[in-house]
């Protein structure tokens, strides 16, 4: 019994951490979702009447509209970054050589361990308005102070950090692979782009599945790239939140955007990773 | 007379070349071609693109130039890191940002070893659970944590900057150390320890001459990964600084939205430098591939 009292008290120093800086907060970003914004006062009124109607207002066109610039530009960077992912994670996991092998992953991993304002800062260096490809742009006729531009940019951030994770993902999973099986299917007659459609891709699918969750909930929750890269014109979920507190301190209205955007990110988990499994068993 | 095998080969190609056809197997070849010619170009592109930033920066960061002009730089020069060094507010970060991140390692990879010494004794379906909310702030938005922990302090009267980022970062930085100690912990044998407690040894002499010993890799690799999202970490320290007390990354946040000054390249260059040697580290202690197979999920 005292053994394993003592086993659970080791827990204890953790558990007391999650429990004081991360339930506690989240659990007072739920309370303050349902207060009244009084214009002028930071935070809720205390002991005031609870209420709907700060989720109520997130039925209206322009927050749609921040929902939709942040899921569109992130189902788009995972998309993409499988498409490039897997040719490279295959090439690299079935390399013959080791030092490839080696030197890739390190390159990869490298990029991934990169501060990510190092990342967004050499990204505006290029891309950006005053940027070293600026002149480029401006002879192929590109305005590089347009929305679409700008997109595109935050695209670029986003597939920045996408790219590197799902070929390490990818990576894993085709490792696991035995190379019989697609071998099997060459030397059976199909062309390697059937043997890779039919037989590489599909027993892979896990990976796949979850290398695009893992893009989908960084692009959904990104926050620096959209911040910097975006120049204050174009602004995800999480750039909306931190406005609702730095710029009008509207806590109650900002607590419930981060509530949704909560509830959505767990949603996606949930929905991928029950895909993931149903995906396996077919 | 064909012998039984060459006739089973005949039968083979007999019934492949029914199978393919006689004529698309010069387009299968094409279709073969096709997809090696696309897969270097994919290749190719994505290096670029990956790299091509970096290398931009580099060689910026060593630009002679007042100005950000044409690329390459015509000049080259060690002005700008003269002038980092000469920077007291990105200085000032960097050592906000130093002490944060050392004591934040520091209390993470104790907690996180502890608890996941924890975790590996409990069953199973305890031990998926227990992992599963440990590792929740990965996946949580950053935003929403740092909102929270906002809030939270402001319950309190005047509660020191410093404590607020700690806080923060500890809440970021352990889901690192207790995954990467649980993946030192799988490597040990559960005989080893039967081992030694057979041989009359009591629970505190495992721990400390079997257990600890094997699992000080997975601990000094959480130690290292800890160390890395704490440097990089924006999203709450930019809700936990005040003007006086701000990190590294805040202050280059603040640069890079306000000037075009290169001081900002040579401070990334030197973050590069930085990333370099925690590799260097990450593979001596527990190799990449190893640590990057547990470690991938590093969200913000």
């Amino acid at each position: 019994m005292t053994a394993a009292r003592s086993k659970l008290m080791l827990l204890l120093p953790a558990v007391a951490v999650f429990v004081l800086f991360l339930v506690f907060p989240i659990l007072m970003v739920l309370n303050e979702s349902f207060h009244t914004f009084e214009p002028g006062r930071i935070g809720s009124v205390e002991g005031g009447p609870l209420t709907l109607a700060n989720y109520e207002e997130l039925f209206q066109p322009v927050y749609a509209q921040y929902f939709a610039q942040t899921y569109v530009l992130a189902i788009c960077s995972s998309a993409i970054s499988i498409i490039f992912a897997f040719p490279i994670a295959y090439c690299i996991a079935r390399t013959e050589f080791a030092w490839i092998q080696k030197a890739s992953i390190s390159a990869i991993v490298g990029l991934m361990f990169l501060s990510s304002l190092v990342r967004v800062y050499a990204l505006e260096l290029t891309f950006g308005s005053v940027g070293v490809l600026a002149p480029l742009m401006s002879i192929m006729d590109i305005n590089t102070n347009s929305r679409l531009y700008i997109n595109f940019v935050i695209l670029a951030g986003l597939l920045q950090y996408s790219i590197p994770m799902s070929i390490l993902i990818l990576i894993g999973a085709i490792k696991n692979l035995n190379p019989r099986l697609t071998e099997a299917a060459l030397s059976l007659g199909a062309s390697a782009l059937a043997a890779h459609i039919t037989v590489t891709i599909p027993l892979s699918i896990r990976g796949i599945v979850s290398a695009f969750l893992v893009s989908m909930t960084l692009g959904v929750s990104a926050f620096v790239i959209p911040l910097i890269l975006g120049r204050g014109r174009i602004l995800f979920i999480s750039n909306l939140i931190y406005s609702r507190f730095s710029e009008i301190a509207n806590y109650p209205s900002g607590a419930a955007i981060s509530i949704v955007m909560m509830v959505l990110a767990l949603l996606l988990i949930l929905v991928m990773s029950r895909l993931a499994t149903s995906l396996e068993r077919a | 007379m064909l012998s039984t095998k060459e006739r089973l080969n005949a039968d083979v190609t007999v019934r492949t070349k029914a199978l393919v056809g006689a004529k698309p197997i010069l387009s299968k070849r094409r279709v073969d071609i096709l997809l090696a010619i696309a897969v270097t170009a994919i290749i190719a592109v994505t290096a670029l693109f990956l790299l091509f930033p970096v290398v931009v920066t580099v060689l910026m960061a060593f630009d002679a130039r007042d100005y950000i002009g044409p690329f390459p730089p015509t000049e080259l020069s060690t002005r700008w890191f003269g002038k980092l060094l000469e920077d007291a507010y990105i200085w000032a970060g960097f050592r906000t940002s130093l002490l944060l991140a050392i004591a934040t390692t520091a209390a993470a990879a104790a907690m996180g070893a502890l608890a996941a010494l924890a975790i590996s004794w409990m069953s199973p379906r305890w031990r998926d659970f227990v992992t599963t909310m440990f590792l929740s702030p990965l996946v949580l938005p950053g935003v929403i944590i740092g909102f929270g922990l906002l809030m939270f302090f402001a319950a309190f009267n005047q509660v020191p900057v410093f404590l607020k980022l700690f806080a923060g970062h500890l809440i970021i930085t352990l889901p690192f150390t207790i995954r990467m100690t649980l993946v030192g912990l799988a490597g040990i044998s559960q005989t080893l320890r039967e081992a030694a407690l057979s041989l009359g040894a009591n629970e505190r002499q495992v721990f400390f001459t079997v257990t600890l010993p094997l699992a000080k890799n997975g601990i000094a690799a959480g130690a290292i990964f800890a160390f890395a999202a704490s440097m990089d970490d924006l999203t709450i320290s930019l809700f936990m600084s005040d003007f006086q007390t701000y990190t590294l990354p805040l202050a280059l946040t603040t640069l890079i939205k306000s000037s075009f000054d290169l001081t900002i390249a040579a401070a990334a260059v030197a973050l590069m430098g930085l990333t370099i040697v925690l590799l260097i580290v990450l593979d001596s202690v527990l190799g990449l591939e190893r640590a990057m197979g547990h470690g991938t999920n590093r969200i913000r």
